[in-house]
Parts: C-alpha cells; structure tokens; sequence
C-alpha cells in the first residue's frame, strides 16, 4: 500500500523530503499496526486518518492496494 | 470606548458612547446589531440606506497573538443579506487605539455617482473627520494607491482602501487593509463590502491614532496572566506549527485526499497535480528561491503563528503576499492551473483590482464552462482579468462574481449559495462545511463554519448539521471577539481563558459559556436581518445540481435532509 505523510510526518530521505512510502504489513492488520510500523505514536490526538478517500479509525484492516493518507489536522484555510 | 458616527452627506462626525444595548458586542456581532437597528433590510446595498460599520472585535488592541482582527459590514451588493467580512492587518488594533468601538458610515458623499472620478479620503484622528481630494487615485490599483496614500499619510497610520473593482462597483469588490509591513494584502474581501465603499464615494479612510492611549483593561494582571495561559497554548499546539511551516496552502493535499479540492469548475473532487500546487511544494519553492520569499510571516503584529507567506519569483521577488489555500483551490485546480507561479500572478491581479480571489476564481471557473477560458490555460485567465481592470464589458460580469457570470453565460453549474461563490470545500465530500455553506447567513464561506477538521465520515449525510451548528456557534464567537479563526487552536484547550481576558479587559464577570452565547446571539441577529430583507428556508439550500451529479472520485452528491438544514440554528 501506498501511504502520504504529510506535513509534519515527512521524513528525510536521500533526494529531498520523503512524503511517500510503500509499505506492506501482514493481511489482517490495521491503521493501528500501520502507525507502529512507521514508529507513530499510538494514538495521535491530532491526527487524520484517511484510506481511500474516507476518514477511517484506527481499527480500519487495511489491504493491498490502499491509499494511506496521515495527515496532521488543520481547520481551515 | 466610543461609536464614531459620520455622515457622508453633511461631513460631520458625531461621537457618542456605546449605548448599553450595543456594549457587550464588537466585531461581527456588533455589526449585525447596529445594522439590524439601523438599515432597512430591504434597502439598495449601493444606496444612500446602507451603512458600512467597522468594527474590531471586543478582545482587539492588546496585541494579543491572532486577536486584533477588523470586521467590516454592511448590507451585502452579492448575496443582498447581511455581511460581514473580517481581516488582519493593522486597522483593528488602530481603531480600538483612537478608543472606536465602530465607525458607521451613514448615507452617501454629495459627489458619490457611477463613473465617478472625483474620489476622496475619509481621513479620522483624534481631531475629528476631514474629505481630502484624492481624484489622482481614481483608477489606481491598490498597490499603488496605498503607496502615494502611506506617502501622504505617513507609515504610523492605517488605511482601508478600494481598488478600481470597488470603484466600478463590482459585487466581488473588497476592502483592503495594511498588514504589519505597510502592505495592503489584507482584504476583507466576501460579499461586495468595496462596492458599498465605491458608492459611497470613498477611495480610503485612513485611521490615524496619533495622541491617542492603549484601551484600558479594567484588571492589568488578570488580563496578563489571562494572555500568558493563551499564548502559550497557542505556541504549544501542533497545529500553530504547521501553520507557521507550511501555512494554510498546507490544506490543499488534505482535501485532495479526502476527495475535496475543487478541480476543473467543481467537476471533480481531485486534481492529478495537486502536489504542484501543495504547502509542502510551496514551502520548498520558497525556501529554494530565497531573496523575498518566506514561509512564515506574520499579518498582525504580535501574532505568534505567523500563517502568512510572502511568495517569491525565480529573482526573488515578490510575486504575492500571502498565497493563501482558497486562492490555490480556486484560482489553481478549480481552473487546471498547476503552476504556483501563475496562481501567485492571478492573485497579485485580484487583490490590485480589489477583488475577492474567492469569488473572482469562482467566476473564472464559470467562464471555462462557458468556453471562454481553456482549463489550465493561465494566460487567458490573466487576460480575463485583464477585461475586468479595462472596464469591459465581459470584465464586468466576471467581476460581479460567479453568480452574474454563470446567469449571463449561460451556465447552470455555479458553486454559490445566496449568490456568493464557494470557498475550496467541495460540499459533497465535506458535507458539514457543505451545511456552513448552505445555511450561513452571510451565504457560502467557509469561515463561518469549516468542519474538516473533524474526525467524522465526511460523506455521512446524517451527522453534518450538528458538526456544523457547533463550529458556526463558534465561528460567529470568535468573530466578533476580533480572533482570528487560527486562534481556535489556543483557545480551544483552554477555553477557561476567553471569559477570563474579557473579564478583566472589561470589569464584566461572563461565565465559561460567553463564546457560545455570543456566537448564538450574532447568527440570530444575522438571520433576523436576512428575514426581514425576504430570506426563507428557500435560501438555505445547496444549488440544485450539486444534490443530483456525483462528485469523482467518491461518487458523492449533497444529500443531508432539508429538515436538518433547516433545523441547524434550533438550539
């Protein structure tokens, strides 16, 4: 799957930020054992989570394929 | 505190104490009681009934981080209900410094007439008011006219001004204030407020506070200490960071992920190019390009989020302060523009004309449907602008918005509500703003009441209107307290501090509920205006089309029940 750190959640990599990753976590996980793989803490207070263009929680399985979105919030423009 | 009252027509100024019924009020919710009592709502916006009220908010003068914010009103030439359009900048802190609660511009200047050339200058001191010439800014730009106005006026005063959309009258028209940097960026720019100005015969109003004290604040260490919790809040919350790194453009690929950026004349909830047009590409091209270029910058003195940016040409300089996320939505994807470069160049245009970048990319948008604009084709855009500062005819109708434009072109597809353009939330996808836009009483804007933050199913139709009840409660607080919508986030986890600052600024004892009851008594008086101007349910409702075409890529339309719109302000 495909996750969007944004913001906040970029991370250095060796040609400029990185703000995309792929990464692939066992069947049956969720959007909970996906913010731990990425060392994230367990439950942001002020974090977005999206998947495939819907707000999802952290009980969220995930699957191959998936458009992960992290997104620190903001309320407004 | 005092009103300041000048009638246009005699020239005279009369200042007077705030009447007990007005005193607890300022900002937006002091303007929608001093236009309930005074103007009939069924009066001509351009006309002599009209009244433009400036007012900062009940917390504006301390330089309290994000607090000094002006609010302007007037009956709106856009929607033709009520308005009122708020702005950073310097004029609020000036206002409250000369000790004026509001200032209300009654009827209009002898020489005011369409076409007009024979501009002039409201000039206020402590000295009273005084007209002075100002027939060689007729047809300037902003940027031009507020430079040989700081040149005659000195750099310690502020300054209100129109630009040639506000003297041509035009229902997208702003009123545009100094920042902190003498630059005047800082536009109160919803619902037609310069074309009031325009028709009042007035180019600017300078507010010199010279000889003038600070407001007084009943209890010094209770406000102090008030200030110290709320402006460490406002330093510690995460979201004051990101403001500050990658400022509101930081919004653009949070709604492209939700499926909410307006792309292609709100065809489409996704734009294959969004990273280009991103906070965090716009953050780096800044950083890259050095010389003016910055991504933190701070529109109010003494704000501490510092939102703001100055953006940058390859040269380094500036192109635009600040490229803002409503200008990216609606001047970038909403018309194919992938390029920073040229959204910064549109917006530089909107503001020198004027003109509210909201409602003017909205009407672009309209033109593209109509086939008078190829989607990404930015020079014709600009040449569309281009119309607008000649005077043409074409230039007229896209600068009375989107509305006009989409009537006269012939095109049903417009993304209003009580004729005024949609902010960058597509309503489909986020359904609670979609609420704020049909429902407000100041017609489509975000900023009476955006629920994207929220951590909800935004596509759920059944749980919006009270997501957006709650957020207009507080919108409408906020606005008339003079807080900018970022100082949300410090007031927020202590929402103990807001009665405790305005306690001890006023000798008042308000309870910890104080933001909600004056948030319901603005949206009340509002929409007890809009109904005595002929507002009904009828006028709280989303343009039809966007009920029946689904919105790429969720297949999303406006489905929250009537009844629930209509039930929003039952509390």
């Amino acid at each position: 799957m495909r996750v969007h750190l944004h913001t906040s959640l970029r991370r250095p990599g060796p040609a400029g930020p990185l703000r995309q990753l792929e990464a692939e976590l066992p069947a049956s996980s969720t959007l909970a054992d996906l913010l731990w793989l990425l060392e994230l803490s367990p439950s942001p207070p002020g974090l977005l989570l999206v998947v495939n263009g819907r707000s999802a929680d952290l009980s969220q399985a995930l699957a191959e394929g998936d458009e992960v979105h992290l997104m620190p919030a903001l309320s407004g423009g | 505190m005092e009103i300041w009252r000048v009638n246009l027509r005699s020239g005279s100024l009369q200042r007077g104490p705030v009447p007990e019924a007005w005193a607890r009020l300022g900002g937006r919710g002091l303007l929608a009681r001093i236009l309930l009592d005074e103007v009939p709502p069924a009066c001509e916006p351009l006309g002599p009934g009209n009244r433009l009220v400036f007012s900062p908010g009940l917390l504006v003068g301390h330089m309290l981080s994000s607090c000094d914010r002006i609010s302007i009103g007037g009956k709106s030439p856009l929607t033709r209900g009520i308005k009122e359009a708020n702005a950073g900048g310097t004029t609020g802190l000036q206002m409250a410094c000369m000790g004026i609660r509001a200032l209300i511009l009654e009827d209009q200047t002898p020489w005011a007439r369409e076409r007009q050339t024979d501009w002039r200058v409201l000039h206020l001191s402590l000295a009273g008011a005084r007209f002075d010439p100002a027939g060689d800014l007729a047809g300037l730009g902003v940027f031009a006219a507020a430079e040989r106005l700081r040149k005659r006026y000195g750099d310690q005063v502020a300054i209100s001004l129109i630009g040639p959309g506000g003297e041509m009258r035009l229902a997208s028209a702003g009123i545009q204030n100094l920042d902190k940097d003498r630059v005047p960026s800082r536009i109160a720019a919803r619902g037609g407020l310069g074309a009031v100005m325009g028709a009042k015969g007035l180019k600017a109003v300078v507010f010199d506070a010279a000889g003038s004290a600070k407001p007084p604040i009943a209890d010094p260490a209770a406000f102090n200490a008030a200030r110290k919790a709320y402006t460490r809040n406002v330093l510690e919350h995460s979201q004051s960071a990101l403001y500050r790194d990658f400022g509101t453009a930081a919004m653009a690929l949070m709604t492209n992920a939700l499926g909410a950026l307006p792309t292609r004349a709100f065809s489409s909830g996704q734009f294959e190019d969004a990273e280009a047009l991103s906070g965090e590409h716009l953050r780096e091209v800044m950083l890259a390009r050095g010389g003016t270029s910055t991504p933190t910058h701070a529109c109010m003195p003494g704000c501490t989020i510092r939102c703001s940016n100055n953006y940058g040409d390859a040269e380094g300089n500036s192109l635009v302060t600040p490229l803002e996320y409503e200008t990216i939505g609606l001047m970038g994807s909403n018309l194919g523009i992938a390029e920073l470069d040229v959204v910064a160049r549109l917006n530089w245009e909107a503001n020198d004309l004027g003109l509210d970048s909201i409602d003017l990319g909205a009407a672009l948008g309209v033109a593209a449907e109509a086939g008078l604009l190829a989607f990404g084709d930015g020079v014709r855009a600009l040449e569309l602008l281009g119309e607008i500062r000649r005077g043409t005819p074409l230039g007229l109708i896209l600068g009375h918005g989107a509305a006009v434009a989409g009537r006269v072109l012939g095109v049903a597809r417009v993304p209003v509500v009580k004729g005024q353009a949609m902010s960058a939330y597509e309503p489909r996808a986020i359904k609670g703003t979609g609420v704020t836009f049909a429902t407000s009483p100041q017609g489509a804007d975000h900023t009476a009441g955006n629920t994207v933050r929220a951590k909800v199913d935004h596509l759920d139709p059944k749980v919006q209107a009270a997501l957006s009840r709650t957020a207009q409660i507080n919108m409408a607080g906020y606005d008339t307290l003079g807080a900018c919508i970022f100082a949300g986030s410090g007031f927020s986890v202590a929402p103990e501090v807001i009665p405790a600052l305005l306690n001890a600024r006023y000798g008042w004892q308000v309870g910890p509920d104080i933001l909600q009851l004056l948030g319901r008594e603005t949206l009340s008086l509002e929409r007890e205006f809009n109904r005595r101007a002929g507002f009904t349910s009828v006028d709280d409702r989303m343009p039809e089309w966007m009920t029946r075409e689904p919105l790429p890529p969720n297949g999303s339309v406006f489905d929250v029940d009537d009844a629930d719109l209509d039930g929003v302000f039952d509390w």
